[in-house]
């Protein structure tokens, strides 16, 4: 699919000295306002990543959803392009949901990575190494596009409606359904829904309102970005300075992204001020110190703090919590955008699943058990990072230098090197849906049984929450009714099983055994030599057939 | 974490150190202890083994404020 100018926007973005031209979408009264009486199935709550991901995914299943967002455009207005790195994983659900090609196309492309100091290079990594997927192991590109396109598939399907302009502004929780507060242009209204999944961010009125508690510490550690464009030529690769002599012996971070835009971010001063850091001066002093004498075109200048933030539960009644609203952290690792895109994938299959009636409701709560333990475990991660860029004492900073003297001359020393530990898709293992292994099944490549080109999501894809059971030679074809799990045979006849061709899959599993895969492609089992009752037994764990006894 | 005696020559390592440091300012004595401990830590790669003597060392150092953390 060529990149194609939004339906309903009204121009192509333009890269300008002051921030991007963003699209506008139109405000349409809602059905309420004419008096009609609705009771929506799911409502989405902010036209963020997080926010658009589960509608589009929702939607895609066949499951009506309402998506409200308070502005008219993506990104945020004026302002940053905020997120540029998608993950393989995020890249992978993008791929089921129809927006990977303009996301190839318009990207960039990498997998190099360097970690310098000073004007040595400590280490380079090539994350492609090793891996399976179709996908990449990364490509930046602004959000807002990202945004974009998946507001662009969502008008294609027809159980999603978008609703711009629509602000909420209070919310009750109710025995059956949720009530929620609307204001529009034309004035206010009261949209109810049986689910609503608040993906409205770090300020979200509906966790206040619902007094939702939570834990967040504020950082001392401030950074300044600039996307830039600029005459001179550098690789398409991620370089992060631990220390830079051009930055003062603080941290830098040097990435590309789409239009020819670079992400250079500085790490400042403790609790500098924003305002000094991001004075037009300065900042053009500093690319200078960066780049050198060269023609240089500022896009966006951005001074940020951040915070943690972890929410005590990522549901409450009938509201599931996603993206920065349910918890944040520094983006050092591209786990928040990430996170968020998989915390909507994850609840989109279960909602589904509940919805069509094929899981009990006991399956929605593995959402808080599962995606909360991932924003734990990647505030973990982020924070352990900054702990790295950011010494907080004389010895710390000593110890820093050893590590990076030693990283020079020798492996070992690279691996105590902590720029950001890239995203990669949680491991579900210790989840109460899973049964020996939860971690993320890679997109491979495949052969599909009609010949065609395509991989392991393009199953995925249908009405529901459909499971993928993969066969390997030796096991039996397992019996399981079509509309919850579809069965493949690999590289093998088993039975009347359809044949998925490819030598990546021998690489998944072996003779005798059975994959199990979850409708957000993560394993729910991995067994050997089934019986076909394990295979279904797997699949109602999966289903929290088993929380519901 | 092994705490029998297992350096094969006690006191020539002892003599190594102390003639290592020779001629070093505190904070470069420093510096070589930071580095030494890293590579010695890489040689040993056991986490288990790492997190006790990492216990075991700090338990021995008490903080001037009498009786803190301890």
């Amino acid at each position: 699919m060529p990149p194609t100018m939004s339906r309903e926007g009204l121009r192509p973005p333009e890269v300008t000295g002051s921030g991007y031209a963003l699209p506008v979408f139109p405000y349409r009264r809602p059905a309420e306002l004419a008096g009609e009486r609705r009771r929506h199935k799911v409502a989405v709550v902010g036209g963020g990543l997080a926010g658009l991901t589960a509608a589009c995914d929702l939607a895609g299943r066949g499951i009506p959803v309402v998506l409200l967002d308070e502005d008219d455009t993506v990104g945020v207005r004026g302002a940053s392009s905020r997120g540029i790195v998608y993950a393989q994983k995020t890249l992978e659900i993008f791929d089921r949901l129809g927006i990977y090609q303009r996301i190839v196309e318009k990207g960039v492309t990498w997998s190099v990575g360097k970690v310098l100091a000073d004007d040595d290079v400590l280490y380079r990594f090539d994350a492609s190494q090793g891996s399976l997927s179709k996908a990449p192991p990364f490509i930046n590109l602004q959000q807002f596009y990202v945004e974009w396109y998946l507001v662009d598939r969502l008008a294609e399907l027809p159980s999603a409606e978008l609703r711009w302009r629509n602000r909420v502004t209070g919310i009750t929780q109710r025995e059956d359904h949720v009530a929620l507060a609307v204001e529009t242009p034309d004035g206010s209204y009261t949209l109810e829904a049986e689910w609503v999944i608040d993906a409205s961010g770090l300020a979200s009125l509906i966790r206040g309102a619902l007094g939702a508690k939570m834990a967040a510490e504020q950082g001392e550690d401030r950074w300044c970005i600039s996307d830039v464009r600029f005459k001179t030529s550098l690789p398409a690769e991620r370089w992060t300075w631990a220390k830079a002599a051009f930055n003062d012996g603080r941290a830098v971070w040097q990435h590309p992204m789409a239009d020819g835009v670079w992400r250079l971010d500085y790490q400042m001063g403790p609790n500098a001020d924003p305002k000094t850091i991001a004075d037009p001066e300065t900042v053009r002093d500093r690319l200078r110190r960066h780049l050198g004498e060269t023609e240089i075109e500022i896009v966006w200048v951005g001074p940020y703090d951040y915070r943690t933030q972890l929410m005590d539960h990522f549901r409450l009644g009938r509201v599931f919590f996603a993206g920065d609203v349910a918890h944040v952290m520094n983006p050092f690792g591209a786990r928040g955008g990430n996170s968020g895109v998989q915390d909507a994938e994850n609840i989109a299959w279960k909602l589904a699943a509940v919805v069509t009636g094929a899981a009990p409701e006991a399956l929605l709560d593995s959402y808080d058990e599962e995606r909360r333990a991932a924003g734990a475990h990647n505030i973990h991660v982020t924070t352990r990072t900054i702990r790295f860029l950011a010494p907080r004492s004389p010895f710390e900073h000593r110890f820093r230098d050893a590590v990076l003297d030693l990283a020079r001359r020798h492996d070992f020393g690279r691996a105590l090197v902590n720029t950001g530990r890239l995203s990669v898709a949680f491991d579900y293992a210790g989840s109460s849906l899973t049964s020996n292994s939860g971690s993320a099944v890679p997109n491979v490549p495949v052969t599909l049984p009609d010949g065609s080109a395509g991989a392991l999501s393009d199953l995925l894809r249908g009405e529901g929450a459909i499971f993928l059971v993969l066969c390997y030679a030796g096991a039996e074809p397992p019996a399981l009714p079509e509309r919850l799990a579809r069965s493949f045979a690999c590289n093998a006849a088993i039975g009347g099983l359809p044949v998925l061709r490819g030598p990546a899959l021998d690489r998944l599993g072996g003779a005798g055994e059975v994959l199990v895969i979850r409708p957000d492609q993560h394993l729910a089992a991995r067994l050997e030599r089934p019986a076909a009752a394990t295979v279904q037994a797997a699949i109602d764990k999966a289903l929290g057939k088993e929380r519901a006894r | 974490m092994r705490t029998d005696a297992n350096i094969p020559d006690a006191d020539g390592f002892y003599a190594a150190i102390i003639a290592a440091n020779e001629g070093l300012s505190e904070g470069e004595s420093e510096a070589f202890l930071l580095r030494f401990a890293l590579l010695l830590a890489n040689q040993i790669g056991d986490q288990q083994v790492l997190l006790d003597a990492i216990r075991t060392a700090r338990e021995m150092v008490v903080p001037r404020e009498a009786g803190r953390n301890t």
